[in-house]
């Protein structure tokens, strides 16, 4: 009895101490103060969007700089932003009119020279990029006048404007220069809707920009300041926007955002994006000459042996949707009738097996990173047709490295396409010969070159149509389904996904 | 005890460079580092530019014998990621994981020294049980798990205090509530144990004898002695805890050294993942250092069986 009225009397102690340790929870506000407060799942090394190239480090981007001009996620039409009109002069020239009177955060006005330096610099493998590709197809840019200047492309560059739109933000050339690269990536200076107040210690704090112009395709920001949390851990972040610590939160897994749809105060979403999931087949032979998957029979067996609607339906969820091309359907080239589709037919898997000689199946690896229960629902549909998979889950690089160099015969992976809306980016960077390509098929690597080389938009479409007619006649891959980006925040925030996985503050607003 | 000064310095050395070797050869053999560096959706021109960049081409040996040169002037070398050299990036993040881990251990020793000393005092009573209900439980939760709950709990549906991040003494709460459960449990045994022990030793029974008091008996002859092995395993304990929780770190948002080490890791950002490895293995060949001349300064015995 005694022990008990002590323990009772520790247990008051501790809600005495805290409810006093309450107090001293920092409140971050919300719609009182226009303030929002994000609870974001990657850190940065660096706010320099050429080197902090990661999703979240691309979503903030685009709140701190401008590009020249601005991919609407919803139409994909190009408009203007830190350019007013763009015009192609020939194959490889584009010539850019720039606004006048936009102004860096510190006040020093944007020119041509400002956008010839950040491209060219940029542009020189050695000062590093991430992302070379985004960068490496421009040979220089050339100040016409102050408010004109033309980019000109090594080659006939296609998706030159996927590229100017999405990964190529101007930095004022007079500060980078005098502060330099590395001092930049922690005190950027940009010409975007918002600048930053500080960054560090897993906060970065970013104000909307007072002198932020009008007309462009972003609009002047009705949330004021943005405090963009670092929190790591996926149970953590939900933790945190149950409890209203934080009003938003992303990469939230799609069965946990059903469970988060109970919560009053939350709003939640499973929405699409421009990532494509697929299951790669080690077509060519690099995990062994003799390997079964080199006989299209086996590979068309695979195709048939997958149930990728139950997939869909009960471990994507959301707005998840069949592939039937190895590409996104809003990519610009991604011709979905163009493909072949098999059907979910065991049986006939089977038969295919059986006429490819391996009636008693055969064993193989199985790389996956994402997800392991639909990477376990793919091993189980392989096994009911007596294909033995050994399933590898490993770290999204480490099993990107292992299909790269050849050490798993498939591959259940997911394509960013650095959302962009070209298929360039998908078709053209896993059907290239590249490491990503396990088919190294010479006719599609001849034609995926050809439709990234022209300009003429219907003989790009005729090229990739061939491209995903021979690519799924031949069963390289089993195209599975698109991803599915689970989202959570308070009700009281007017917030949209949009396709292209880049949450857009500016555009949200308080109700 | 200059002779056995010199000795454990010498053989920290060795340690340290023999960590350095298994570092930095596994580091580099376990993956392709320019794939961590250039991240998942690099092309092959990417990698192979990374690959020339950081110089990741060149022999194993060579790049050993220059990493091991530019450390003994001081240089850890610099973060792939940042550009930032190594040494700032671990120095400006070790505020937070020296406040969760001195947290964290004063409130295990806030538990376990009085915990585990009753339970000595009282063996087979409630009051051991709990000890060992405590000892057990502590050992047999992981992190992650404690940390979840204590959030649950805590931060969602009391809402006492804040989740995560570091920006008062009160987000510090839960995670060295979690970190210190950790690091109970051995204390409460090791405690228990020694006093036990102690007690029933022939001083213990004299100073009955002459009639002094039991609290000062407890306190004053005993724990003092049962307290030594407690003194070595904390120093072992804090110096883990120095090189930062990457679990408990990574949960409760906390930008401290463990979750540093963790990003590397993700990241291989390798000149970050070495220098952390360095580093702990540094502190805690101190701290055991430290620990046994604490123990020879508290034991006279130990001191002159060294001489």
């Amino acid at each position: 009895m005694m022990e008990i009225r002590k323990f009772s009397r520790i247990l008051g102690l501790c809600a005495a101490l805290g409810a006093s340790t309450a107090m001293a929870v920092p409140a971050y506000a919300g719609p009182e103060d226009q303030s929002i407060t994000l609870g974001m799942g990657e850190d940065f090394p660096t706010l320099d969007g050429y080197i902090n190239t990661a999703r979240d480090g691309v979503v903030i981007t685009m709140h701190i700089y401008d590009m020249l001009i601005y991919r609407n996620p919803k139409t994909f039409e190009y408009e203007p932003l830190l350019a007013t009109s763009w015009e192609r002069i020939d194959d490889r020239t584009i010539e850019f009119k720039l606004r006048e009177g936009v102004t860096f955060h510190d006040g020093s006005p944007l020119t041509a020279e400002d956008v010839a330096f950040t491209y060219n610099y940029w542009a020189d493998p050695a000062n590093g990029a991430r992302s070379q590709g985004s960068v490496s197809w421009i040979e220089r840019a050339e100040v016409v006048d102050d408010y004109t200047v033309r980019v000109i492309a090594k080659g006939a560059a296609p998706a030159a404007l996927e590229f100017v739109a999405g990964s190529l933000p101007i930095y004022p050339s007079d500060y980078f220069q005098s502060v330099g690269p590395e001092e930049f990536g922690q005190k950027p200076i940009g010409a975007g809707p918002y600048k930053v107040e500080s960054f560090g210690d897993g906060l970065v704090k970013l104000v909307a920009y007072e002198g932020y112009y009008e007309g462009g395709a972003k609009r002047t920001p009705s949330i004021k300041t943005i405090n963009w949390r670092i929190i790591p851990d996926t149970a953590t972040r939900i933790a945190e926007v149950i409890s209203g610590g934080v009003d938003w939160v992303w990469n939230i897994p799609s069965d946990q955002v059903e469970q988060l749809q109970a919560v009053p105060t939350l709003d939640v979403a499973l929405a699409s994006t421009l990532r494509i999931a697929m299951v790669a087949l080690d077509a060519a032979g690099r995990t062994g000459a003799d390997n079964p998957l080199t006989d299209v029979r086996v590979r068309q067996a695979v195709n048939h042996a997958i149930d990728r609607e139950t997939i869909v339906a009960n471990l994507v969820g959301g707005d998840g949707e069949i592939l039937n091309a190895p590409c996104h359907p809003v990519q610009f080239g991604c011709d979905q009738s163009a493909a072949v589709i098999y059907e979910y037919n065991p049986e006939k898997a089977k038969e295919l097996l059986a006429e490819a000689g391996y009636a008693d199946g055969f064993s193989l690896k199985l790389g996956s990173y994402r997800d392991r229960s639909r990477a376990e629902a793919v091993q189980s549909y392989l096994a009911a047709i007596g294909i033995n998979a050994e399933l590898e889950m490993l770290q999204a690089s480490a099993s990107f490295s292992s299909w790269r160099e050849g050490k798993v015969g498939a591959w259940y992976g997911d394509w960013g396409s650095f959302s962009l809306a070209d298929s360039s980016a998908s078709l053209g960077t896993m059907f290239d010969g590249s490491s990503n390509d396990g088919a190294r098929d010479e006719t599609v690597i001849q034609l995926i070159k050809e439709a990234g080389s022209v300009m003429d938009p219907e003989e790009r479409k005729a090229k990739y149509a061939e491209a995903i007619r021979i690519i799924t006649e031949k069963a390289y891959w089993v195209p599975m389904h698109t991803i599915v980006m689970g989202y959570a925040y308070t009700n009281a925030l007017d917030f949209e996904p949009t396709l292209d996985e880049l949450p857009r503050f500016y555009d949200a607003s308080w109700k | 005890m200059l002779s056995f000064l010199l000795k454990r310095a010498t053989m920290a050395v060795v340690v340290m460079v023999n960590v350095s070797i298994i570092c930095f050869v596994l580091s580099n053999v376990a993956y392709d580092p320019a794939i961590g560096i250039a991240g998942a959706q690099a092309t092959d021109e990417d990698l192979a530019l990374i690959r020339q960049t950081y110089g990741l081409d060149r022999p194993l040996l060579v790049r050993y014998g220059e990493y091991i040169g530019n450390i003994a002037q001081g240089d850890f070398g610099v973060s792939y990621l940042t550009k930032r050299p190594v040494l700032d990036m671990i120095v400006e993040r070790l505020p937070v994981t020296a406040l969760l881990a001195i947290l964290s251990m004063a409130l295990a020793l806030a538990i376990a020294l009085p915990l585990g000393s009753a339970a000595a005092l009282w063996p087979d009573t409630i009051i051991d049980r709990l000890a060992q209900l405590l000892a057990v439980a502590g050992q047999a939760i992981p992190n992650f798990w404690a940390g979840l709950l204590l959030i649950v709990l805590f931060g969602v549906q009391l809402r006492w205090l804040p989740i995560s991040g570091s920006e008062s003494v009160a987000h510090f709460v839960l995670p060295s509530i979690t970190l210190g459960t950790f690091a109970m449990p051995p204390l409460i045994r090791l405690i228990r144990a020694g006093m036990i022990e102690v007690l029933a030793s022939d001083y213990i029974r004299t100073a009955k004898a002459m009639g002094i008091r039991p609290f000062q008996i407890t306190f004053k002859y005993a724990l003092k002695n049962a307290v030594l092995p407690v003194v070595s395993l904390s120093a072992v304990q804090l110096g883990f805890m120095l090189g930062g929780s990457i679990v408990v770190e990574s949960i409760f948002a906390l930008n401290g050294v463990g979750y540093l080490a963790w990003q590397s890791m993700s990241r291989s950002d390798m000149p970050v993942i070495q220098a952390i490895v360095l580093l702990i293995s540094l502190i805690y060949i101190v701290l055991t250092l430290l620990a046994d001349l604490l123990n020879a300064y508290m034991d006279p015995r130990l001191r002159s069986a060294r001489k």
